[in-house]
């Protein structure tokens, strides 16, 4: 039979290579035998999404079994490297929103706050750390990828990533240009204010793409079964990071509702004031959105790390 | 995700692993004939994401294995180790139906 319906090959898209290679000709016979000439209708393509979906989450190793254990360690740290960047911005807004608490808030009231926001900031180096060793433990694959396949092998993964980086930083530098322009006393204009939140959308955007350019380089690496259960464990450290980090924001959140409303209110001391602004609510959800990831990430680890060097079948095409 | 048939009462067994094992226990079908098949005996219509996932589920466990391709379409069979699966959950639902079975007659004894 032939494929009447150009639409067919797409259906497929949201499935990974491998799992097309085995059962695509199949299913789009079965689509075709199914629905012939006729739309297929949407309640069906949206079934496909979410089973292909969950298989590219299989065939990465973050859910089940299907994979080899050090693949899966290896989705599971990555896992933890995509909670990170949810932190990255949750954590650039808190630090943004927070920058005048310390002349807002009077001393006495600071203690545990500071005490906490000392530990958010701790936690964030030592996630930083984290990161870099983590780039320095894949630099040897890394280098033996570009020897065995060359730069050019890397381009079209790296080309969105590339373009992204390169429209947030101008987006950046030209939001700094404006408001150098702006004399110190006056008011931040609506358009700037708005060329703010874009400018600010296209940097989280950039992190999206990079942190994706980068597990799709690192899914091509190959790591021995050291290096694999090197990068979990550096990946469980940085969940404990994430889980310090969410607890200074929480502890600084709940002291300075208590002690110093008007923080989130109209900074003027004494006054009255919102416990829960949306931004901290907004702040407050991301991070835990994150934790979340992190914890399956390193629940995955903890189970799996010492299956790794094992081998699951393969099945015979 | 599934589409589920006319009922979505107590009365449908609809976990696709074991409605595709129960199928192919008639014999080799492919995954249009297995979805036309589950449907007639079972009254559940698997969606093509529910059905091809749960075949390569199946697969990974060694409980179906795959045919050679006949005209793109490919025929799975039961493994013996399929077959020991597809047995212990028929006991399981057996002794169900049974314990049901029985409690229901007492039940309606009650109510007469």
């Amino acid at each position: 039979m032939t494929h009447s319906n150009s639409q067919r090959p797409n259906d497929l898209k949201w499935y990974p290579r491998s799992w097309r290679d085995r059962y695509g000709a199949d299913l789009e016979q079965f689509l075709e035998d199914k629905y012939g000439n006729d739309r297929i209708p949407l309640k069906v393509r949206l079934s496909m999404v979410y089973s292909g979906t969950l298989e590219r989450l299989r065939s990465g190793g973050i859910v089940g079994s299907s994979v080899d254990p050090g693949f899966r360690v290896r989705g599971a740290s990555l896992l933890v490297l995509c909670a990170w960047a949810v932190f990255i911005v949750a954590g650039s807004a808190f630090a943004k929103y927070t920058e005048h608490w310390p002349l807002a808030t009077p001393q006495v009231d600071h203690w545990l706050p500071a005490a906490a926001m000392a530990a958010v900031q701790a936690a964030a180096a030592a996630g930083m750390l984290i990161v870099f060793a983590a780039g320095l433990t894949c630099l040897p694959a890394f280098v033996r990828f570009i020897r065995s396949e060359g730069w050019w092998a890397l381009w079209p993964l790296a080309r969105p990533m590339t373009f992204s980086v390169i429209a947030a930083g101008a987006a950046s530098v030209g939001i700094v240009a404006w408001s150098n322009h702006l004399g110190p006393n006056s008011t931040t204009p609506l358009g700037l204010r708005i060329a703010g939140v874009l400018a600010g959308l296209a940097v989280t955007a950039a992190l999206a793409v990079s942190c994706g350019t980068l597990i799709a380089i690192v899914y091509r690496l190959r790591f021995s079964p050291r290096v694999t259960l090197f990068l979990g464990a550096l990946a469980v450290a940085m969940t404990a990071a994430l889980v310090v980090i969410f607890a200074g924001v929480l502890t600084w959140w709940i002291s300075t509702a208590l002690h110093a409303p008007w923080f989130f209110g109209s900074l003027v001391p004494r006054s009255a004031g919102t416990p829960a602004p949306l931004a901290m609510i907004v702040l407050g959800l991301l991070m835990l959105s994150g934790l979340i990831l992190a914890g399956v990430g390193a629940f995955r680890i903890a189970i799996f790390r010492s299956h790794v060097g094992e081998t699951v079948p393969s099945l015979s095409t | 995700m599934q589409e589920s048939g006319k009922s979505k009462g107590l009365r449908r067994v609809n976990d696709p692993p074991l409605l595709i094992l129960t199928s192919l226990a008639e014999g080799p079908k492919h995954g249009y004939a297995l979805a036309q098949d589950i449907g007639e005996f079972a009254g559940v219509h698997l969606s093509p994401g529910a059905l091809y996932g749960a075949i390569a589920r199946l697969e990974e466990r060694g409980l179906i294995e795959a045919l050679p391709e006949v005209e793109r379409r490919r025929p799975y069979q039961v493994t013996a180790a399929g077959s020991a699966e597809l047995s212990e959950a028929m006991r399981e639902l057996r002794r169900v139906v049974d314990v049901g079975t029985h409690r229901l007659g007492l039940l309606q004894g009650r109510l007469a």
